[in-house]
């Protein structure tokens, strides 16, 4: 551990901060949910808890009664904030210890600091700073060490680069943040860093600018465009008909000024501001341009005060411009560029904008607590319990309801102590609440997702307590009673020409709580012609979806015929597809199509299932065929047992082929479900008999693929590919030796991928296609052009001109009739790809 | 990804909050081009990639809420719900399990109660 103190604090009016001194690097911590460095200087008390920053910050104007802020400004006075929640008075001591508490929680390393060097504003006498002392050690830092800002700020940028040689030279620190200013001179006297003079507005900073660009700017333009009374008036009233606006306002303002530090106007847009009328409700044009000299003209008096207050330093020290080495700039407001250049140009003083304005402040007391030694006071504070917390919780693991009651008993001496609970999303925060021994808190929860609760305690001084408390988990919308699960993985047939055959993609998975809803955006796999009788089969099957579909129970299908087309449907054109289950299943498809706009959709519940003749037919063509290749090939290779089998399995689906074409395309009775029943069956029975073979071919396949693209990816693979290589091959456990020769499949399936993602790059591929679609030649639809084509691509594999021949490649491909590609194809089944 | 860090670049939260507020537009001034088909597109692919956001206008506000930045219109304090949001809460991971990655900015109001 190091002697150091290391850790520094900038308590601000407005906002404060927490820096880290490890390794010669500072770490400004960020709030536990990782967004902002900065928490504000705010405290709350509603209801039983006690709230700092954000939480409270909501609350700070409306309800000052229950929230305390700016308090800093009140440090060391015998003033004390009323607190109406809690029927007492808080001091701004007691308020300070708060924030630092809270500061603590930003550590994520785990550490607990006994020491910290906290920053103090140039103006602070000995009270106030002994005020922040004593803060320091009512949050528990045994050690507090003191510094001034605009020192801090200097060390920051002394530190930043080891060349910036302050030697021998004096210099301001410009700090505007976002509610306050303070300017000070800061010189080295004796070897040391001096605060010399200081000025300061505790009412100005970047906040002011964004209500003066709504004042000034917004306002007066908006009342250009409609007819109102007193605009302003009614913006700014609590009771005003636009108070809503105002918000709204001073955010797009501020995002205005952030454009505008590098644009030379920014758009404020309106749109989104419900019923945006005037006074006689008329709709307001709503986007507002606002341009930088505008913007510049309306803060240019509030910076040139700063100026001023700058100035009275110099004469009061009987300063020269010329004897200040810069301005260092410091505070959120300093990164508009027109206050740096105004004040550059009313100085004559260069501007020094080299360190974070945000927390320069504190880094810079985070270098100087490096330098501090630990050296623990003792003090007279709190110790933290030794005994032991035991805490017996009680919730509902699974809900569906937006809150869950979360109660718990605690054993033990709980005198003292505090808890929180917060969820790990970031969404909630209980706040700080007293610990009792019996303790309940309502626990918001996020619909259809798994909520997971942090609960700790805390001593008085924010230091977490060791107890037996777990994670708190909650399902909201899972597992419950009410909702059903899905008994089967629900997919999407789609045709699968590399395979010729269909292959299924899966919508709903196993155990999905319904009702669900899911989308899929699929192509069309062949041209559907307006007017004919060609359609594309959106099909659901239920069952595994690692099977092959004529397995799998089928659930629906939605039909979409050449007949219903506005006009032709092109191959590769876009179908979005979506899916939405109920409780009771009724699965309602509905099929967008790209290319005409128009929108199919149909619901099909569990019973009748959806089978269309037309489609059952072509599946038992499938199968019949299936069959054939399957007998043919189990003969050849002398398996006379498969072969008898599959034999008896022919049997039966010629007697299927047969009572399919007896159906009538508009059959009513319930024969077309029997006869899918045993198609189905006869699937099943096929994909069984051979399963094993698949699996061993697929093996081998996969063997033989992964052999080749593997010495490819080595020979002509670039980093990508060979990437892309290793996550194939790194998933191979998980399907090497799987019975189901699908999932090897579509393994093997990725590693053709890559082999011809490179292959199409390498010469000689590109080569022996030319000299494949030369001998084609004959056939080709344009004798004249194929001609000119072929001489091209002589020339480009003269001159090794490897794209070019890549296009002319794809030209004479163009050229090869109709007929001639899709022998290339597998005969459509869903249209789908 | 985006679970484990709360670290999303700024771009990807810039392009997410103007999403919303086309997604927004069309809704309020219509969408003759049905270009509201295109913004779910956008969204789909992002959640895909773990980036999704939560429109929280209407839902009810109070001082544990985390997740929202609100400003208070109004003078009352209580039974707070949204009634303008100015950014959408982003958030990362699976809707299963999600961090927050942008608090929502909110106005809320006291909750009108009607008085028929």
């Amino acid at each position: 551990m190091s002697s150091m103190i290391n850790y520094g604090i900038d308590l601000g009016t407005t906002n404060s901060l927490i820096a880290r001194f490890n390794k010669g690097q500072v770490e400004v911590f960020k709030n536990p949910t990782g967004f902002k460095e900065t928490l504000p200087s705010v405290v709350g008390f509603r209801s039983d808890r006690i709230m700092v920053g954000e939480q409270a910050r909501t609350y700070a104007e409306k309800d000052s009664k229950s929230v305390a802020s700016r308090f800093k400004r009140k440090m060391g006075t015998t003033e004390a904030i009323k607190i109406k929640a809690l029927n007492a008075a808080k001091t701004p001591v007691e308020l300070s210890a708060f924030v630092l508490k809270e500061l603590k929680t930003f550590i994520h390393t785990g550490d607990s600091p006994e020491a910290a060097v906290i920053t103090v504003p140039a103006s602070f006498d000995m009270v106030q700073a002994n005020a922040t002392k004593e803060a320091g050690h009512l949050a528990g830092f045994k050690q507090v060490v003191l510094l001034q800002e605009p020192i801090a700020a200097s060390l920051a940028y002394a530190n930043k680069d080891n060349s910036n040689d302050l030697k021998n030279s004096q210099w301001i620190v410009y700090d505007l943040g976002g509610g306050t200013f303070d300017v000070a001179l800061v010189k080295i006297v004796e070897g040391e860093l001096t605060v010399v003079d200081h000025e300061g507005d505790n009412y100005l900073g970047g906040s002011d600018f964004d209500a003066l660009i709504v004042e000034k700017l917004i306002v007066p333009e908006l009342k250009k465009r409609g007819s109102f009374g007193d605009l302003l008036g009614q913006l700014k009233s609590e009771t005003g008909k636009y108070n809503r606006l105002w918000a709204v306002l001073l955010h797009r303002a501020e995002e205005a000024k952030i454009e505008l530090s590098n644009r030379a106007s920014a758009e404020i847009d309106l749109s989104l501001v419900r019923d945006l009328v005037d006074d006689a409700g008329v709709p307001i044009e709503s986007i507002i341009t606002i341009t930088r000299s505008e913007f510049e003209a309306v803060i240019k008096d509030a910076i040139d005060a700063t100026a001023d207050m700058m100035r009275k330093i110099l004469t009061r020290n009987s300063l020269r411009a010329q004897d200040l080495r810069f301005v260092l700039m410091v505070g959120g407001a300093t990164y508009t560029p027109f206050v740096r250049k105004r004040i550059e140009e009313l100085m004559g003083i260069p501007i020094n904008t080299d360190i974070d304005p945000t927390n320069a402040i504190a880094v810079g007391a985070a270098y100087f607590a490096a330098t501090k030694e630990l050296k623990l006071e003792v003090t007279g504070g709190d110790v933290a319990p030794a005994g032991e917390i035991k805490v017996r919780a009680a919730y509902n693991r699974a809900s569906q309801e937006k809150e869950e009651l979360f109660s718990a008993r605690v054993e033990g001496d709980t005198g003292g102590l505090f808890y929180r609970i917060t969820r790990d999303d970031g969404a909630f925060d209980s706040g700080l609440k007293k610990l009792n021994a019996r303790i309940t808190e309502d626990l918001p929860l996020q619909e259809n997702a798994f909520n997971l609760f942090t609960f700790r305690i805390y001593d008085g001084k924010n230091n977490p307590v060791a107890a037996t408390v777990g994670s708190i988990q909650i399902a909201q919308g899972k597992y419950s009673v009410a909702g059903q699960l899905l008994p089967e993985d629900l997919s999407l047939v789609k045709d699968d020409p590399g395979a010729r055959d269909t292959r299924l993609d899966r919508v709903f998975e196993k155990n999905h709580v319904l009702p669900t809803k899911a989308k899929k955006a699929v192509e069309v796999g062949k041209t559907i012609i307006k007017d004919s009788d060609d359609e594309l089969r959106i099909m659901i099957v239920e069952g595994p979806a690692e099977n092959h579909p004529s397995t799998n129970k089928p659930v629906g299908v939605l039909l979409i015929s050449g007949r219903q087309l506005s006009r032709d449907l092109l191959k590769g054109t876009g179908v979005d597809l979506t899916f939405e289950m109920s409780e009771s299943r009724d699965l309602t498809v509905s099929a967008y199509l790209d290319g005409t706009g128009q929108e199919f959709s149909q619901v099909f519940d569990q019973k009748p299932r959806a089978v269309p003749v037309r489609t059952l037919a072509s599946e038992i063509q499938m199968l019949d065929a299936k069959l054939d290749a399957e007998q043919q090939e189990a003969t050849e290779n002398e398996n006379f047992e498969t072969a008898e089998d599959l034999k008896k399995l022919k049997g039966q689906v010629q007697e299927l082929v047969g009572e399919a074409a007896l159906l009538s395309i508009d059959d009513v009775t319930d024969d077309r479900f029997k006869l899918e029943d045993r198609k189905r069956k006869v699937a099943q029975e096929l994909n069984a008999l051979t399963a094993s073979k698949r699996v061993d071919k697929a093996r081998v396949e996969y063997a033989k693929a992964k052999r080749e693209v593997s010495n490819l990816v080595r020979e002509s693979g670039d980093d990508k590919e060979r990437h892309q290589l290793a996550e194939l091959l790194a998933r191979e456990h998980t399907f090497i030796n799987s019975s189901n020769p699908e999932r090897i499949q579509t393994a093997t399936l990725g590693l053709e991928r890559l082999r011809y993602q490179i292959l199409f790059r390498t010469p000689d591929f590109l080569v022996g296609m030319f000299q494949s679609l030369v001998e084609r030649r004959a056939g080709m639809n344009d004798q004249l052009q194929a001609k000119t084509l072929i001489e091209t691509g002589k020339r480009n594999i003269q001159s090794e001109a490897w794209e070019d021949l890549r296009a002319v490649n794809g030209r004479l491909w163009n050229l090869l009739p109709q007929t001639d590609k899709d022998s290339e194809e597998m005969k459509s089944f869903t249209g789908i790809v | 990804m985006f679970t484990s860090s709360p670290e999303v670049p700024k771009w990807l939260l810039a392009l997410l909050n103007q999403l919303y507020e086309i997604e927004q537009k069309l809704l309020r001034h219509g969408d003759p081009a049905n270009a509201l088909r295109n913004v779910t597109k956008i969204k789909d692919n992002l959640e895909e990639s773990g980036l999704f956001y939560e429109d929280p206008m209407g839902q009810s506000f109070k001082e544990t809420r985390t997740d929202l930045e609100a400003t208070i219109s109004g003078s009352q304090t209580d039974n707070l719900v949204v009634v303008e949001v100015i950014k959408p809460i982003i958030r990362g991971g699976t809707r299963d399990f999600s961090r927050i990655v942008q608090k929502g900015i909110v106005v809320v109001e006291t909750k009108k109660v009607s008085t028929s």
